[in-house]
């Protein structure tokens, strides 16, 4: 008997409409307080500065990287940015609302969004603190009492630029220097919304802080900034996810995250990216990591037409670690350019990469990654493991390492692997009584498995769902 | 004196990792090309003739050194392996030497595997003296359906010469095209190798060592396009770095949409064995096809210390057991050879570098 032969009889393809994406494709009325008009120019930018009530460095700032973005190319790399004209896109949206710290006053309409991507309620079970942003604003904050008591610092960056002056000038685009590349250019000329987080020295946060970003608006930009400082010895895991309803017209997110892990502190950062399949995501990661501390990324790509992500961990730290840990998922025309950098800049550093993508329906994955292992960087160990699965023949998944080692005193391995789904082991799933989508959905989620068990349960559910939701009907 | 960049990646990356193409700098290109008369030929040289086609790559190095071959060509091989008889397995050496008198070796072979053929053939390239020598190579490779072609390509120069090199294969259904390059010499070895394996069953083995010492640089393009169903391509690349030296590798394997069920493996590992000894590498995978197969693995580091230990146990000296290890690690690769005189050569030739 040759089973295989057997099988591929039944493995006929089915064409699938568009995937229903339920509520992350909710619509509110465009409506909003403050809209400031397309394109960019100092103008603009000043406007945007208004608006804000910048103190006078951060408008120079604006300016400076304005002028910066009008000098750097888009790169000559990657996927296709064409379709991005920046001339069509308001760079700052203030929806009807300001920033509350309980969910009775925020407005109906938004409110309902959120609740029903369950925001409210994950923060009355399992998060210590939740930010919410609207368009360009941060509509609301709030944190346990007694976070507030041990002097944890949980706010909106606005409030943060005004509140604690000193800390943020210090941090605040130091760790993505404006010179990074176009689109971080972009992003502190615009920037609006984002968390701050200050987690003081020794402090254990125990339960995820989460900030959800929400793009309503359309033909509009997200640009929110993040910047989390982990003091010596702290911990503390945080929580970011995004989404937005589709529209015709594309719609920007270029965000920027900046972590401080300082001296034998730990940083978890995990992301449910799912963003609408018209946003282009061009968002920033860094994190400098300091001596004997860890950072660990989390990352889950499902949304957005074209991403252009790669987090990036320095260790400068002597015995500094990091570990990313991610899944992208890419459909029909999607193009998820995603993956890791990490510079090994002390001794006794380690890094340890486990990237996984899943193709199906003509979307297209990407893994890109940069491990640069420095002359001082003596006694480092890297380690990168990379899987990639095509659901189909119309697909595209690429693989794309560099790998620069600059001394020898290091442990290096890099490994990859690229294929489909064994027909043995759906053979074997279906003669156990499966059918064989439920089969190969089996063998998806086993195949994400080791990024899903690295998030707290209800963001594995949700995750699980998301691969579910896209899977339904797409294979057979 | 010339900038030149060179040996571009199939597939662009970001501009700060630095491997999308190489800059060399203060480059002296030849303008006067002299006869090159020091080429010595053994074996079955009747299946040699100066008919070579145009030359017309799909990558190549760069467009002006190739420009340089077509237009000033000293070395023009052809060479026509027929396959009239079958199980009749042809052999040719071809040694190229570089010499005060001959310093600059401009050469354009074209080879043709007819269909059943079986052959192989040694390319060595040295040079004896401590000059600076230019060597700037076009090999082209037509394997016919059921060919069996074996090419052993041994760079001996020095290492204060250029060497570049472009190679396209061209392989049809169940042809076999099998490489063993020594790479050693040159300040600047520049490789571009391209395979487009187009048959069905289609084969393509590449197995590479390369040696550097004191300032080379070694950078290597290999592109493997897989479009046959069930074709195949592996690529073994072992490499040993010292002093300040520097290695680009730049694999890729392609996927094209059609080529179901084919396999491509890649696998690269660097010994530093220096602390300034640089290895960079980006092993591609690219994919556009569902039922395939491909893997990559890439290592980097220095020696282990167990296995010096053991050896030094022994009553080696460092360096002994550094070049003990070095062998043995490349020995895989060099039995690849069927020529002992070549894989003494070869072995000697470890030892003197290292010293």
């Amino acid at each position: 008997m040759c089973p295989e032969k057997g099988i591929s009889k039944t493995m006929s393809k089915t064409n699938i409409d568009e995937i229903n994406r339920n509520i992350y494709d909710i619509k509110n009325k465009d409506e909003y307080e403050f809209k400031i008009k397309k394109g960019l120019t100092p103008e603009i930018i000043k406007e945007i500065s208004i608006q804000k009530r910048d103190p006078e460095w951060m408008r120079d700032f604006r300016l400076k990287a304005l002028e910066v973005y009008n000098k750097l190319e888009l790169p000559t790399w990657g996927p296709d940015l064409s379709e991005l004209n920046m001339e069509e896109i308001a760079t700052y949206v203030r929806p009807k609302t300001k920033l509350n710290n309980s969910w009775e006053d925020v407005p109906e309409d938004i409110k309902t969004t959120f609740d029903k991507l369950g925001i409210p309620e994950a923060e009355k079970t399992s998060l210590a603190g939740v930010g919410a942003q609207y368009d360009s604003e941060v509509v609301y904050h709030s944190m346990k009492e007694e976070l507030i008591k041990q002097g944890v610092i949980y706010t909106d960056m606005e409030t943060a630029v005004r509140e604690y002056p000193d800390l943020v000038q210090k941090h605040f685009m130091k760790c993505v220097p404006i010179y990074d590349h176009k689109f971080v250019a972009l992003h502190g000329a615009v920037w609006s919304g984002g968390s701050f987080v200050y987690v003081p020295k020794g402090i254990k946060v125990d339960i995820p802080l989460q900030s959800y970003f929400r793009l309503n608006s359309p033909e509009s930009g997200q640009f929110e900034h993040t910047l989390i400082i982990v003091d010596e010895g702290a911990s503390l895991h945080f929580i970011e996810g995004c989404s937005a309803p589709k529209y015709n017209k594309v719609n920007l997110h270029a965000g920027c995250v900046e972590l401080y892990v300082k001296d034998n502190a730990y940083l978890r950062y995990s992301t449910i990216e799912n963003w609408s399949k018209n946003m282009l995501n061009l968002n920033t990661k860094k994190a400098i990591v300091g001596k004997n501390a860890k950072m660990e990324w989390v990352s889950g790509s499902f949304g957005s037409k074209i991403s252009m992500l790669y987090p990036m961990s320095i260790l400068n730290g002597e015995g500094s670690k990091t570990e990313f840990t991610g899944i992208s998922f890419a459909g029909k025309g999607q193009n998820l350019d995603n993956g890791f950098k990490v510079i090994h800049n002390a001794k006794n550093t380690s890094s340890v990469v486990n990237a996984k993508s899943i193709s199906k329906n003509g979307g297209k994955c990407t893994y890109r990654s940069l491990v640069r292992i420095e002359e001082n960087a003596k006694n480092s160990k890297s380690s990168v493991s990379c899987e990639s699965l095509m659901l189909d023949d119309i697909s595209i998944s690429d693989t794309i390492p560099v790998n620069d080692i600059k001394t020898d005193e290091v442990e290096f391995s890099h490994e990859a692997k690229i294929g489909k789904i064994s027909d043995k082991t759906i053979f074997y799933l279906m003669s156990r009584g499966l059918s064989e989508e439920d089969a190969k959905a089996m063998i998806v989620r086993g195949f994400a498995y080791p990024i899903s068990k690295e998030l707290p349960v209800e963001y594995a559910v949700e995750m699980n769902n998301l691969i579910n939701l896209e899977l339904e009907g797409s294979i057979g | 004196m010339q900038t030149l960049k060179l040996n571009e990646t199939p597939i662009r990356t970001c501009r700060n990792f630095n491997i999308n193409n190489i800059k060399l700098e203060n480059i002296e290109i030849p303008n006067t090309i002299n006869k090159f008369n020091n080429i010595k030929i053994t074996g079955d040289i009747s299946l040699i003739s100066n008919n070579t086609s145009d030359i017309k790559l799909t990558y190549g190095i760069e467009e002006g050194l190739i420009k340089q071959i077509k237009e000033y060509q000293n070395a023009k091989i052809a060479i026509n392996c027929n396959g009239k008889l079958q199980c009749t397995h042809e052999k040719l050496d071809i040694d190229f030497n570089l010499d005060e008198d001959n310093s600059t070796l401009l050469e354009n072979l074209e080879i043709i595997a007819n269909e059943n053929s079986k052959s192989t053939i040694i390319l060595k390239y040295k040079s004896e003296k401590d000059l600076e020598f230019w060597h700037n190579g076009v090999i082209r490779v037509n394997a016919k359906k059921n060919s069996e072609i074996n090419i052993i390509l041994v760079n001996l120069l020095n290492i204060k010469s250029n060497n570049f090199m472009s190679i396209e294969n061209n392989i049809e259904g169940n042809a076999k095209v099998k490489y063993t390059i020594i790479d050693f010499g040159g300040k600047n070895s520049i490789t571009n190798y391209y395979s487009n394996i187009i048959g069905e069953n289609a084969d393509n083995k590449i197995n590479t060592i390369y040696l550097g010492k004191e300032n080379q640089l070694f950078d290597l393009n290999y592109i493997g396009e897989l479009r046959g169903k069930k074709s195949n391509i592996d690529i073994e690349v072992q490499g040993a770095l010292t002093d300040k030296a520097k290695k680009h590798f730049k694999g890729t394997i392609d996927f094209k949409k059609g080529c179901k069920k084919a396999t491509g493996n890649e696998n690269e590992a660097c010994m530093l064995l220096s602390d300034t000894a640089k290895s960079l590498a980006l092993p591609m995978l690219l994919c556009s096809e569902e039922d395939v197969e491909g893997n990559h693995s890439s290592s980097a580091g220095k020696i282990g210390e167990k296995e010096l230990f053991y050896i030094m146990s022994r009553g080696f000296e460092l360096k002994e057991a550094m070049k003990l290890i070095v062998r043995a690690k490349f020995n895989k690769i060099i039995e690849n050879i069927d020529n002992e005189e070549l894989k003494e050569e070869i072995s000697n030739e470890i030892d003197k570098r290292l010293d």
